[in-house]
């Protein structure tokens, strides 16, 4: 049995050593994912928010779209899908994907800076619907 | 022919229902007559299966757009090798694919044991018609029909997803399902098990080949995803953690424990419950990875729609199949006590579980992450998610840890090892590893993570490369043959244990390949035509890149081509000419309106590193396309040197090379199976390949 508890032991601190790992990854690299309209009040309530990564959805405002010149630099606004009202201007530094448009929703990860533009890491591009489509696009 | 197809598949179902009753029933009963007709229904649902599938492919090749499926993923244009392949590249094909490879092993099953373990096959083809009805009632109630008709004819299709025209996605898919579906074949005579009370080792002495033909498939299956990923995606990596992606890594984790689990119950009787449970969770698994990659339960890059009846069929489904096992593994607990104990905290039975305890580890950290967005909305209304860096943090150390078991556990004693064991085996293997670790060090790598994986690799391979030397001079010496005959004949007289070092050398190889990441280049720059720019590679030299311009093609016969740009670009180095590079954006006509080209990668792959080439972006699309306009050249360049990352594919290529030793029928064996089985070959049937 003295065997069986030292083995135990074992088991246990394997399962110890998982857990930490899985409680400090996530505590270190958690993301809220927010709406622009969350982003705002969180802001508002409180400023340092203004330092913490966050993970925002939103729909491109379509003509807002331009390259900064000489450099990759890509700027353009975001709406809130629900209220239209709520926008911010984005800069992204990296490569667009190759699903990037100007009618696409997106979510972008990175930080809102204290000047209201928000400082994207990375964009990935919501595109589930996009090869299912609906009775009425097959038909037009 | 469709209508036909649409039929069988209707008809599936009362064939499925009446095999499912009846084997059950025979089982319960010891009724012949019942068995045979239940097995028999396993052909006839793998045989209707065939002709919906067939129905499906005349839909695609003969352009039958009133079809949603078919308007939905094909057009007139398409090539005829992508409309073939229509089956399986949306849900509602790929769910009915998979029950057609079910059925399909499921018909090799049962044919394989029509004389042989009769107390296990009632059971075995009741389960199986089990999971086929629910796939059919899937099919025919969850609203993915893929005879669904649109009530009217599109004039086209919306033609298939560019970045799916790609060899790679167009085997990555199936090969995980024949992975995904040759599981449930462990699992339906693990059920049978619990069900006839035959509790020993039998169960899985049956279904040794199945599981590592399952195990295989799915491997393969992963790293051809990868592949595509590396090749299509176009951003340089081949694993991003993606919700789909990690579906298809969880039962691939728990199907690794339990291949090394079961040994320990083969050769010491122990951990009979644990491996019953490990064998439903990974069945569970690759449903749940099934529903996962064909469902938008979580967003993804993959995902493809939001559907919730089938979410709360697959659900509860699975929840079903949870409750009916555990209520049957509890019934059964006093026959699944263990034979034996364990003796030794320092011994291979221990090595074993360590890998089991670990691997689900990593098997739960990676779930964990996956449905960690849902849990904290459940929980605290607040969606929060947890990127690739988490599962980078905890599942780095948790393969290292993997990664040093793998050279541990083929060479430490059963039961108890001793010191002398521990030395004799050890002593060198780790004074490699560090010496290689040193001389690293020495030689500038300094990241830690990739420092510790080449260390440990090196250890491994030295324990790997000891044990295959020692065996074959052993033989060499007594059989007195020379080495080469000595090395195979030893590995065929024990296919098992020599495979499965192979495979523990393809996991380094993959391991080494997967810490050359540390070490990546990334650079970027605007070229314009004639501009030269210089890349530094990890290894010490340097590629000069000269961007030479853009050219142009509209159309140039490649179906369903709008156009596309090709940069090209001349790679020397110290020099010494290495050719030429392209990169591409392309343009095709089943594109929205509007929407960007995709983008076509440039790689030049050598033994140690590969350098991939991206086309970012040009200056003046619009101008280089539409008006031919030669001074709008510039481009963004995107170069990225990325050590090591043939190792991966080539890991993989030993990988399968290992598993198929494992799996080929030993000589004796099959001389054995043959002998007892003299009035089968007679007839012709396939021996050995069931035991």
């Amino acid at each position: 049995m003295k065997k069986n508890g030292r083995f135990m032991v074992g088991l246990v601190g394997v399962a110890t050593v998982v857990t930490y790992l899985i409680w400090t990854g996530v505590s270190e690299t958690m993301v809220y994912y927010l709406t622009p309209v969350e982003l705002m009040q969180r802001v508002e309530a409180d400023p340092t928010f203004h330092q913490v990564g966050v993970k925002v959805g939103g729909q491109v405002i379509p003509g807002t779209y331009h390259r900064a010149e000489g450099e990759l630099l890509h700027i353009f606004d975001v709406e809130d899908l629900d209220d239209p009202s709520v926008t911010f201007t984005v800069e992204f530094r990296d490569a667009l994907p190759d699903t990037f448009t100007e009618t696409v929703e997106v979510v972008l990860e990175g930080r809102l800076r204290e000047d209201g533009v928000f400082e994207a890491k990375t964009l990935l591009t919501k595109c589930g619907s996009r090869y299912e489509a609906s009775q009425e696009e097959l038909a037009g | 022919m469709t209508l036909l197809g649409e039929f069988a598949l209707w008809i599936s179902l009362p064939f499925a229902l009446w095999g499912m009753v009846l084997g059950y029933a025979g089982g319960k009963t010891q009724r012949g007559d019942l068995v045979l007709s239940a097995e028999r229904s396993i052909y006839a649902v793998f045989f209707l299966h065939v002709i919906a599938s067939a129905g499906v492919m005349a839909a695609f090749l003969g352009d039958r757009f009133e079809y949603w499926y078919v308007a939905s993923y094909s057009n007139a244009e398409l090539e005829f090798f992508y409309k073939v392949t229509g089956l399986w590249a949306g849900q509602r094909g790929s769910l009915l694919f998979w029950a057609l490879i079910l059925g399909f092993f499921s018909s090799i099953c049962v044919f394989q044991n029509r004389k042989k373990h009769r107390e296990f096959m009632p059971y075995v083809a009741a389960v199986l018609q089990t999971v086929l009805l629910f796939f059919i009632v899937v099919l025919l109630f969850a609203d993915v029909n893929p005879f669904e008709r649109l009530g009217f004819t599109a004039v086209d299709g919306r033609g298939l997803n560019p970045q799916l025209q790609n060899y790679w996605m167009v085997i990555h898919p199936p090969t995980l399902y024949l992975g995904f579906t040759a599981f449930t074949i462990p699992f339906a005579f693990a059920i049978a098990a619990l069900l006839n009370g035959r509790l020993d080792a039998r169960w899985i002495q049956l279904t040794r080949r199945w599981i590592l033909t399952s195990w295989l498939f799915l491997s393969v299956g992963i790293v051809f995803g990868m592949r595509w990923a590396y090749e299509e995606l176009g951003w340089g990596g081949y694993w991003f953690w993606d919700p789909v992606e990690n579906a298809s890594l969880l039962p691939w984790l728990t199907a690794t424990a339990f291949l090394h689990s079961i040994q320990i119950q083969e050769t010491r009787g122990m951990l009979k419950v644990w491996n019953m449970s490990l064998v439903l969770l990974t069945f569970l698994l690759t449903i749940f990875a099934t529903f996962l990659t064909r469902s938008g339960l979580i967003e993804s890059v993959h995902s493809f729609a939001q559907e919730l009846k089938i979410a709360f069929i697959f659900l509860g489904f699975m929840a079903s199949v949870l409750a009916a096992c555990t209520v049957l593994i509890i019934y059964r607990l006093p026959q699944l006590r263990s034979e034996n104990q364990i003796e030794s905290f320092v011994s291979r039975e221990s090595a074993f579980l360590f890998n089991n305890v670990i691997l689900l580890g990593a098997a739960f950290s990676v779930m964990f992450g996956t449905l960690f967005p849902l849990i904290s909305e459940g929980i605290t209304g607040q969606e929060i998610s947890v990127g690739p860096p988490f599962f980078q943090r905890v599942n780095f150390p948790i393969g290292l840890a993997l990664l040093a078991l793998a050279g541990i556990g083929p060479v430490i004693a059963w039961r108890r090892a001793t010191k002398r064991n521990l030395q004799k085996n050890f002593s060198t293997p780790v004074v490699v590893g560090l010496v290689v670790a040193a001389v690293l060090w020495i030689s500038g790598a300094h990241h830690p993570l990739a420092l510790t994986t080449w260390g440990i690799g090196a250890f491994v391979l030295t324990v790997i490369g000891t044990e295959f030397w020692k065996g074959t001079r052993a033989r060499a010496r007594i059989e007195g043959e020379g080495y080469l005959p000595a090395l195979f004949h030893l590995v065929t007289r024990n296919r098992r244990r020599w495979g499965g070092y192979i495979v523990h050398v393809a996991m380094v190889m993959m391991f080494m390949g997967f810490a050359g990441a540390a070490y990546n280049v990334d650079e970027r720059f605007h070229v314009e035509p004639g501009d030269v720019v210089q890349v530094a590679s990890p290894l010490g030299h340097t590629y000069t890149l000269t961007y030479e311009g853009l050219s142009t093609a509209r159309q140039n016969g490649m179906r369903n081509l709008a156009w596309q740009a090709i940069a090209t670009v001349s790679v020397t180095e110290g020099g010494e000419s290495l050719g030429i590079l392209t990169t591409e954006k392309r343009s095709y006509t089943t594109q929205e309106a509007g929407s960007p080209p995709m983008t076509e990668v440039g790689i030049r792959s050598t033994f140690l590193e590969d350098l991939y080439l991206i086309l970012s972006a040009m200056d003046d699309a619009e101008g280089v396309i539409m008006r031919g306009d030669s001074n709008a050249q510039g481009i963004d360049l995107q170069v990225l040197v990325k050590p090591l990352v043939n190792w991966i594919w080539l890991g993989c290529l030993t990988l399968v090379c290992g598993t198929l030793i494992a799996l080929w029928p030993s000589v004796d064996r099959k001389r054995a199976a043959a002998e007892s089985t003299a009035d089968l070959a007679a007839e012709g049937a396939p021996v050995g390949a069931a035991g």
